[in-house]
């Protein structure tokens, strides 16, 4: 098997710290408005000790973005992102957006929504 | 006002347009993430003869539309097989509303997507998908094919098209709109 090289970016095949160990075995979220399309956004904040995984969420997060983003960019399935962000978000690392669910009938939220997308 | 997301659900049968019209009117090419289901939770799907499987991936497309600085609006296309209701739940919960596509030459496949905002009083529109251009058949039609509400919004459209999309979009949250109580 001369060919079988490693060439060192493989992400899983990296891996030193599984998952589970890195969020501590927690399963689900323990903010349970977490939902898929809840944004955050990266507070200022030192990330030197930070696991890789979680810096690597933290990169994608200097503006907004949904979880389901944050998943889809690095590949993760979702409720895993969910708890990674769950646990940053515990920390202080990230900041939270409005969850949809706290939108449901809000009429300045729909009347602002027919307008923008009229305008599209 | 706070960042907000606003989520909207692409539903319909299975091959009925839901990742076009996602496409269509998103800002950035649409994206996929996954859900991994473990064994516990296929228990509803027919494993025979894959008895070694033990997880099932769920794929989820999904676009977004940024309305100002403040409101995104994420639109989710369902996942096209039926038994992945617990993912409908989710992405059901907080939803402005829903577009149900329709293939005309399979109606039945939307049945269940109508059937479920239906149940739970989730605003939704029918969108009939013209794949070939052409509809054969007439608004009164497919409204009774499909057992529409009088009050449900049915409208024709390409899902291709980001126009027809988009009309599509202004028409739910319209009638969303109106399905809220008149303000005090």
């Amino acid at each position: 098997m001369t060919d079988d090289v490693w060439y060192g970016d493989d992400d899983d095949a990296g891996r030193l710290v599984p998952l589970y160990v890195l969020v501590n075995g927690r399963t689900t979220p323990r903010n349970t408005g977490l939902d898929l399309a809840t944004q955050v956004i990266a507070l200022p904040a030192d990330t030197f000790t930070l696991e890789p995984e979680y810096t690597r969420i933290l990169d994608r997060c200097g503006d907004w973005i949904s979880i389901a983003e944050i998943a889809a960019y690095l590949d993760r399935p979702l409720t895993v992102t969910k708890v990674l962000v769950d646990i940053l978000l515990e920390r202080r690392y990230l900041a939270i957006g409005q969850p949809a669910q706290h939108t449901i009938g809000d009429r300045l939220l729909l009347e602002t929504l027919l307008e923008g997308l009229q305008k599209l | 006002m706070r960042r907000t997301s606003v989520k909207v659900v692409v539903a319909g049968g299975f091959g009925t347009g839901k990742t076009t019209l996602v496409g269509s009117v998103s800002e950035i090419p649409p994206l996929t993430t996954e859900e991994v289901l473990t064994e516990a939770s296929v228990g509803v799907d027919d494993l025979d003869g894959i008895e070694t499987k033990t997880s099932t991936t769920v794929a989820l497309d999904f676009g977004r539309i940024t309305i100002n600085s403040d409101v995104v609006l994420y639109l989710f296309g369902t996942p096209g097989q039926d038994r992945f209701w617990f993912m409908w739940d989710e992405l059901a919960q907080g939803a402005v509303g829903a577009i149900v596509l329709v293939d005309t030459r399979r109606l039945s496949t939307s049945f269940a997507a109508i059937d479920f905002f239906e149940r739970r009083g989730i605003p939704f529109v029918a969108a009939v998908n013209m794949f070939y251009g052409e509809c054969p058949y007439e608004e009164i039609e497919i409204r009774e094919a499909l057992k529409l509400k009088p009050g449900i919004p049915l409208l024709w459209c390409d899902a291709r098209d980001r126009a027809s999309g988009k009309a599509a979009l202004v028409t739910l949250v319209e009638h969303a709109l109106a399905q809220l109580p008149a303000p005090v």
